[in-house]
């Protein structure tokens, strides 16, 4: 075995290209502890940005080239995701989680036509897309979404509601699945749109929660309630045919479930609470001396240890073309319950200074304050814990004769994008 | 990177893999259990592979191989769990003499614990508990050109099926000596404590006496050379105890699968579906934690020290807790002792304070982490 990632010198000289291309492109911006605090004009800059890397195919590295994607190998899209790490970036450089998973679904349901005609928007970072899921009475029950379309000549007419959905500063696209077949039998009634934002009909309404974090470096901001109010859909929109969407969407949800954490990702909240305990005295003495905070710090690096090297394992497989079947959903679930711990490790090294965001005692200029609320709001995202212990089982085929099978991939996603 | 074993690893677990089904099926490893059988009565076929040799170099008669090769042999092993001194002999006593000994020790002793013909025990822990030197009372007192030991070392690991021991204790300059006592010597006697666990004996040494060339690592601290070898024999450990928590993993899956109640296999039930899975998480964090560590320990990392005590720490724990489910997905059939799970029920207790349980290797991880 062999856990290094160890580069050849052509991808050494890869590496240099990638991080002096990176000095002179990335734009200076400040390093909000709250995603929503992103103005408008520091959101352009990234956007910029990604067209600028999309330019270069390094947008999406492992996507296929004809498409607007780098054509790269794995090793090539890690090393453009290790040095935009090191200025707290992934690919895409702002949110973009509709883009990350359509495009995986596009990819395998699409025909010719829709691949070339959204791919390259998508891929070379002109356009920004949303994932509409959620709805007010759909949840972990994706599939019970009551959103409908009706055929209308050559259109579909859509109605209904999306609900946290998005980021800040919109989108130019968004898909969704929504019933097709109001009478059809469950699964089999679905189909896949990918909607232009700008048709008549949308609204867009910010939600009031406990956090609008998202990813970090690719943070969403704010997360909206999307009404669609008889808008109407062209019919080359619908992607993967009509009432095949559980099945479009089950390329996507396999990403979902435990595969957009790249793998070179560190944990930048580990780093903080050490520094923190290392430069900190109470009662006078240094707080790393306390058997106590040494205990909360242990558990807190046990953990994060763990969750790296599940994510590290899956994308090895990966990487090895190996098929995935319960791993991502472990590795998710293990991500989502070990931000409880931590959360917990942090409240009690540093007290009631965790939950404070008042600029002049709050910890690490409130990056503390916000993973307070992030480890909560982080657990119902991609499918509750619940869920994902759901997939697990099936996919270990615990009380059944037949294991699930997974999602079906695309091939650049397979090996690793 | 490449998480998959190498050929010839995969050959030595398919040979191991073979051994295992053939000596220690179930029935023998339940018999073994029960005292029915013992341990040396399948010692000639564990031999016949050679693997008590894996981590002694060539010219003292083993196979030089590394850390991450032998741990292949041992997660086969704990997979039984095969029970008996190979770990006490071919690893931690190996480790010991090949960390402190002398060329001349090694070529004496090295070569009989390849071919078996010498079974060694380490006896370290005392009544007063702990795996550091301040819990080393027993004493070493010069004797004109011998050594005499008394006391009684607690806990110890196949001290019964010993040829050879190796004692901690405390000699007269306030210094651990690590001191090769013959285990059918004057004064010499082990006992095998019963209860729920495995292999654990109580060693008493009533004046026993060596010769002072008995001394393993001469001048130097035997607790510097123990804690090297612990080091290393540590991440061996977790590696069985991985492959023990792998087979309480097939075991509950299968279960799960196969056993009907309410008119349905019980793994429809996700009260019963969440037990199976706390299992494969317990055993992809240990897996996991211990590959890594091995593979820094080998590749001689930085942070190799933190990786060691993070996966032992995480895989006693995961053993442990492992097992509890299991426990929750079998219910009564889980504690019949011919069924088998109970051998690993046992084997995560015993091995659960073994070379340091998980609170000492976290407070050791503390250190490591500079904190």
């Amino acid at each position: 075995m062999d856990f290094d990632l160890e580069w050849t010198s052509a991808q050494l000289a890869f590496q240099t290209e990638v991080r002096a291309w990176l000095a002179d492109h990335v734009p200076q911006l400040p390093d909000h502890a709250d995603p929503a605090d992103l103005t408008a004009d520091e959101y352009a800059l990234q956007r910029k940005l990604g067209r600028e890397l999309g330019e270069k195919g390094w947008l999406y590295p492992s996507m296929p080239a004809e498409y607007g994607g780098g054509g790269l190998d794995l090793a090539m899209s890690m090393i453009i995701e290790e040095e935009l790490d090191r200025y707290h970036l992934a690919t895409p450089p702002y949110y973009d989680t509709g883009g990350r998973l359509g495009s995986a679904s596009i990819m395998v349901w699409g025909s010719d036509e829709q691949k070339e005609y959204f791919l390259p928007q998508i891929l070379k970072g002109e356009v920004r897309t949303w994932q509409l899921l959620s709805e007010p009475e759909s949840g972990s029950d994706l599939a019970s979404v009551s959103t409908s379309s009706a055929k209308d000549g050559d259109d579909y007419l859509i109605n209904g509601t999306k609900i946290f959905v998005g980021s800040n500063h919109g989108a130019e696209y968004s898909w969704t699945i929504v019933k097709t077949n109001q009478n059809g039998e469950r699964h089999k009634n679905l189909s896949w749109f990918m909607i232009p934002m700008d048709l008549p009909g949308i609204t867009v309404e910010p939600m009031d929660l406990l956090l609008v974090g998202g990813e970090r470096g690719a943070a969403s901001g704010v997360k909206n309630t999307v009404y669609f109010d008889n808008v109407r859909v062209p019919a080359k929109h619908l992607v993967g045919g009509e009432n095949n969407g559980w099945d479009v969407a089950g390329t996507h949800l396999e990403i979902e479930h435990g595969l957009l954490r790249s793998a070179v990702r560190a944990d930048e909240m580990l780093e903080r609470v050490m520094a923190y305990a290392r430069n900190t005295t109470r009662g006078g003495r240094p707080l790393t001396e306390d058997p106590d905070v040494q205990d909360s710090l242990v558990d807190f690096y046990v953990n994060s240890q763990v969750t790296r090297l599940l994510h590290f394992r899956n994308f090895a497989y990966r990487a090895q073309g190996r098929q995935l079947t319960y791993e991502g959903s472990q590795a998710y679930l293990h991500q989502k319950r070990s931000a409880l711990s931590k959360a917990r490790a942090i409240l009690d090294v540093m007290g009631p200074r965790a939950l404070v965001s008042d600029p002049e005692w709050a910890v690490e200029d409130g990056h503390i304050e916000v993973h307070q609320r992030a480890s909560i709001v982080e657990q119902h995202p991609g499918g509750t814990a619940e869920i994902q212990r759901v997939i697990i089982a099936r996919r270990l085929g615990i009380g059944r004769e037949q294991r699930e099978q997974p999602g079906q991939l695309p091939t650049a996603i397979k090996q690793g994008q | 990177m490449d998480l998959t074993l190498t050929e010839q690893q995969m050959m030595l677990q398919s040979a191991v893999r073979e051994l295992r089904e053939r000596e220690y099926t179930k029935e023998t490893l339940v018999a073994i259990d029960a005292g029915v059988e013992s341990t040396a009565d399948h010692w000639p076929g564990l031999l016949s592979t050679g693997i008590l040799g894996s981590l002694i170099p060539e010219e003292y008669g083993g196979v030089g191989a590394s850390l991450a090769d032998t741990a292949v042999v041992y997660e086969e092993l704990g997979r039984g769990p095969v029970p008996g001194p190979h770990f006490s002999s071919g690893v931690l006593a190996t480790l010991v003499l090949l960390e402190g000994g002398s060329d001349a020790q090694k070529r004496a002793l090295l070569p009989g614990i390849a071919s078996g013909e010498r079974v060694f025990a380490l006896a370290i822990t005392e009544e007063d508990y702990g795996w550091g030197p301040e819990f080393i009372h027993t004493p070493a007192r010069v004797r004109g050109d011998d050594l005499a030991i008394d006391g009684t070392k607690l806990y110890v690991h196949d001290a019964t099926d010993a040829t050879d021991l190796i004692v901690a204790a405390r000699l007269e300059t306030g210094k651990i000596g690590l001191v090769h006592v013959d285990a059918h010597g004057r004064g010499v006697a082990a006992r095998a404590l019963p209860g729920f666990a495995t292999g654990l004996c109580e060693l008493s040494l009533l004046q026993a006496s060596v010769p002072r060339s008995s001394l393993i690592g001469g001048m130097e601290d035997g607790w510097d050379v123990l804690e090297r070898a612990m080091r290393k024999a540590s991440l061996i450990l977790s590696a069985y105890q991985v492959g023990g928590l792998s087979q309480v993993f097939d075991m509950s899956l299968l279960y799960s699968q196969t056993r009907r109640q309410f008119e349905q296999p019980i793994g429809r039930f996700q009260r019963v579906q969440d037990h199976v899975i706390d299992v494969v998480n317990y055993l992809d964090a240990a897996r996991w934690t211990t590959y890594e560590a091995l593979w820094m320990a080998d590749e001689a990392r930085e942070g190799a020290l933190a990786a060691m005590h993070t996966a032992a720490a995480v895989t006693s724990e995961s053993y442990y807790y492992g097992c509890n489910s299991a426990h929750d997905v079998h219910a009564g059939i889980g504690i019949i002792r011919e069924y088998g799970l109970t051998l690993h029920t046992k084997m995560s207790r015993t091995l659960y304070h073994y070379l340091g349980s998980p609170r000492y290797h976290r407070k050791r991880l503390a250190q490591a982490l500079g904190l």
